[in-house]
């Protein structure tokens, strides 16, 4: 059996080869988490859209999938926040590199926040710990394109004040009036003014308007389960539950079986899904991720 | 030609010119098994043979394979290898050829895999029909794989003192063009085929306890069975039966680097879901945790997943990951295990 | 390629040598590896000693309050500690020694003669002392293994030990699997990384490298019971090279249930 495509047109796609990048800025934002900017070497943009990943190439190191945190609608290149984690070879590395450095990248990779049907709709952002990565990406494209979307809510949650992370970017959206943003901790240090306690404990507080509402809910896999508690209780409907579910993400070309849940690739009909599509993987989503039965 | 005849006595000078395409790798005795191996000689291979310990996925699908050279200082991504050489899987049963089949449904998927269709275009398949059961392991009939259904060159059938060659392609038409000694199927000989073919549909039967449909449907309905507990039980998380399939494609990539510290290589190794840490993320949650959710999911992605996604079975009852089990964890006993319990329920 | 090259050096505690032997074994990937890293300390092939390294490589495991005060003191100066085979990584065969009290094990060693090994300690493996950054696991290494590492630890990152069992190394190499000879074989629950080296040649796996993190010690157990082996067999099996009290744990709660 020959391929359905012209082998020449197959032998120019090259799914594993990585496009060359340079880090045009980079600095630490907490003891853990570091910040890129990145351009891609051919001038290109890199064309994704809010909730996607990209695969970071490091020669030697590895690949790593890590969220793209910065909208399309800001030009000319991406950021990236990465975690580091000690007992692996990428993000350590990564941390090591400076501006000018360059690194490899593939994709974007995956399926993006459903714009589309969010547009005209009031929005609700959950983000717990690392979930305002991928979520900064949507809230920049929500504030960029301000008038497409009605009511903005914003509720965002770390263990403690020295886990937050864009805290600068954080306080601007604070004095915004055309969103509201609430921040919580889980234990505070004696300079923190604001919230402290779970971040479900924000959402009964949050006065929805009656036109459709989407929330966006992105975090470690035990908060989903509270959060999404939280969400039916406001009667949002199922398939206006948004969620970005983590997975091991080896090749992003939904071949190499690491990210599977059930009959799902993550890599390319996620990270992004809908409550709907949860309760179709049911018995192999985290306990926390699908929702209390 | 579509059907031709050769004499016993005249395979090794066909395996002779066979060798001139390419290198020829066949079913070899090793020790109580059979594994596929380089073959120089037509009386090197045991043509009669049960299932080989790997399947010949080791050849278009190696257990690691270069995807591309880097150099780290100064960077450097060179463009992949795309030139195989050309060469011929002789002997293959008509299971495996189905797991060639799945393979290639994967492969071509968008986005196209460049290093499978490349390798796979240089194959030249020539199968080996089977008249009986190898073992009692194999559940062929109730896929449909005892019978060949395309994906081959040439199809070798056991006459006796011939062998039938079904030719397939033009790539077996070359291969048997110009040779005198391989004469068309003549009116006697058809007879003899077609008694042999009756006699083998005999003897093959479906060893699931229900048709394909109704095995989907219990999949379908069993995702919470206490089969897979107890089949959880028993696994000892060898991963033999995932490496053994013709239908596992699941990969690791990983970098070498030589000792110069620059050169290097990026490759995708063979990885199983029955590993303990297939899917754990680096910050260590692991998403598919116990021996019964992962023996589970290798059931789900050859009778459901795959039946969802291309409508197409990956099973082709080799009778492989039942063979190679030390916890003895039966494929037919599992599906039928499925099967008993709704009927038991119904 | 580094500025300077990190010089390194082995030293060795209670062991044979035989991981050594088998790094001097290495043939022309040495001196390839020496390209990129200076040896200052290895007396299997050289007779110089330097004082200073980078990278301290230690073979053998500690049994006497001298080894632990000298493994302290060379650890010190060392900025990477490399793990060098099982009695290094997990106490190896030494063990066997942990099996019985102390003074046991000296009377039936040395009968009723003076204490020649006064300071003598229960064996354990250097991580009990020391923080190891790689294991180089085996009885003896595997000299592949001991080249990857050496990039790893060049390269800056973690080298990470398999976590499957042999038989996928042993699955790959085709080997007939020797239970279905009648053997009895540590594979299944056994780290891989050596290649399925002694079944490649028709042995059985002795579990050298350890256990892996999970093993079915139970559905290993049924197994074994199948082959008409008792429990008391196979913890005799373990003993081996899995006495150590990181693999002790792994197993001996789930399968003397």
């Amino acid at each position: 059996m020959s391929a359905d495509q012209d082998p020449k047109d197959i032998l120019k796609n090259m799914p594993y080869e990585p496009m060359q990048a340079k880090i045009i800025e980079s600095h630490p934002l907490t003891e853990w988490e570091r910040f890129f900017r990145i351009k891609l070497d051919n001038k290109k943009e890199l064309g994704h859209m809010p909730g996607q990943f990209v695969q970071v190439s490091l020669f030697g190191q590895g690949e790593a999938p890590i969220s793209i945190c910065s909208s399309p609608t800001e030009k000319g290149f991406f950021d990236l926040t990465v975690r580091r984690i000690d007992s692996g070879s990428v993000t350590p590395a990564l941390h090591r590199l400076k501006k000018g450095d360059v690194v490899g990248i593939r994709g974007p990779f995956g399926s993006s926040f459903p714009l589309d049907k969010m547009q005209g709709n009031d929005i609700l952002i959950v983000a717990g710990g690392l979930g305002i990565v991928p979520l900064r990406s949507l809230i920049h494209y929500i504030l960029d394109k301000r008038k497409d979307f009605g009511q903005v809510h914003i509720l965002c949650g770390c263990k403690t004040p020295k886990d937050m992370l864009y805290g600068d970017e954080i306080s601007t959206w604070e004095k915004r009036a055309d969103i509201s943003f609430q921040c919580t901790v889980d234990r505070a240090d004696p300079d923190w003014k604001g919230n402290v306690g779970l971040i479900t404990g924000l959402i009964p507080g949050v006065t929805l308007s009656l036109k459709k509402t989407y929330a966006v809910v992105v975090g470690p896999p035990v908060m989903y389960k509270f959060v999404i508690i939280e969400l039916i209780k406001k009667n949002i409907p199922e398939n206006q539950i948004i969620v970005s579910l983590e997975r091991k993400m080896r090749c992003g070309l939904g071949k190499c079986g690491h990210c599977q849940i059930r009959n799902v690739y993550v890599c390319q009909k996620g990270p992004v899904f809908t409550l709907v599509d949860l309760k179709e993987m049911e018995g192999e989503c985290h306990e926390g991720e699908c929702r209390a039965k | 030609m579509k059907h031709g005849i050769i004499l016993k006595s005249d395979m090794d000078q066909w395996f002779d010119s066979l060798k001139k395409r390419g290198k020829v790798y066949g079913p070899k005795k090793k020790e109580s098994a059979f594994v596929f191996g380089l073959v120089h000689a037509f009386k090197e291979m045991s043509l009669s043979y049960i299932p080989t310990i790997l399947p010949p996925k080791k050849y278009y699908l190696p257990p690691k394979e270069s995807l591309f050279k880097f150099k780290i200082k100064p960077y450097e991504a060179a463009k992949a290898t795309t030139a195989f050489e050309e060469f011929i899987l002789f002997g293959v049963h008509t299971c495996d050829i189905a797991g060639i089949q799945c393979m290639d449904v994967i492969f071509n998927e968008n986005p196209a895999d460049p290093n499978y269709l490349s390798r796979k275009e240089k194959i030249t398949i020539i199968g080996i029909e089977c008249l009986d059961y190898c073992d009692s392991y194999a559940t062929c009939a109730s896929v449909g794989t005892h019978i060949h259904k395309g994906g081959y060159d040439i199809m070798l059938t056991d006459l006796g003192t011939a062998y039938l060659v079904h030719i397939n392609s033009e790539k077996g038409e070359h291969l048997i063009k110009g040779k005198k000694y391989i004469r068309e199927l003549d009116l006697e000989t058809r007879k003899k085929w077609d008694k042999i073919i009756e006699e083998k549909n005999k003897k093959f039967k479906n060893e699931f306890k229900a048709e394909l449909p109704e095995v989907s449907k219990v999949f379908e309905e069993g995702f919470f069975s206490p089969v897979w507990e107890d089949v959880g039980k028993r696994c000892v998380g060898c991963t033999n039966c995932t490496a053994v399939c013709p239908t596992c494609y699941c990969f690791d990539v990983i970098d070498d680097v030589s000792l110069n510290l620059s050169d290097g290589e990026r490759s995708r190794v063979w990885s199983y879901c029955q590993m303990d840490d297939f899917a754990r993320v680096a910050t260590g949650e692991d998403f598919r945790p116990g021996r019964g959710p992962r023996q589970r999911h290798r059931y789900f992605r050859k009778f459901k997943y795959s039946v969802l996604k291309y409508n197409k079975y990956f099973c082709t009852g080799c009778g492989r990951c039942t063979r190679t089990c030390m916890a003895k964890i039966s494929l037919k006993e599992t599906v039928n295990g499925l099967l008993d319990e709704k009927r038991g329920k119904g | 390629m580094p500025k300077s090259k990190p010089r390194v050096a082995f030293f060795e505690f209670t062991d044979c040598e035989g991981c050594q032997l088998q790094v001097a074994n290495l043939g022309l990937s040495l001196l390839e590896l020496t390209k990129v890293v200076d040896i200052v300390n290895f007396r299997e092939i050289m007779s110089e000693q330097g004082k200073n390294y980078d990278v301290l490589v230690v073979e053998g495991s500690i049994s006497s309050k001298h080894d632990e005060e000298r493994l302290r003191a060379i650890a010190a100066k060392a900025k990477v500690i490399v793990a060098l085979g099982a009695c290094a990584t997990t106490g190896g065969v030494n063990n066997l020694k942990n099996l019985k009290s102390l003074e046991e094990q000296k009377k039936s060693v040395y009968g009723n003669v003076i204490d020649p090994v006064p300071d003598a300690l229960p064996t354990r493996a250097i991580d009990e002392i020391v923080k190891v950054d790689y294991y180089i696991h085996g009885c003896p290494i595997y000299g592949p293994e001991f080249l990857k590492v050496m990039e790893c630890i060049l390269l800056g990152k973690p080298y990470k030990v398999p976590q499957y069992p042999v038989c996928v190394e042993c699955k790959q190499n085709e080997n007939i699997c020797v239970y279905e000879k009648g053997l009895f074989c540590l594979g299944p629950v056994t780290r891989a990384g050596c290649n399925s080296w002694l079944p490649n040649y028709g042995n059985v796996c002795v579990g050298c490298r350890g256990l892996i993190d999970n093993p079915a010690a139970n559905a290993q157990k049924d197994i074994l019971e199948k082959y008409g082996l008792t429990v008391d067999e196979i913890l005799e099996k373990f003993s081996l090279y899995c006495a150590g009290k990181k693999d002790r744990a792994k197993y001996e709660k789930e399968i003397k249930k």
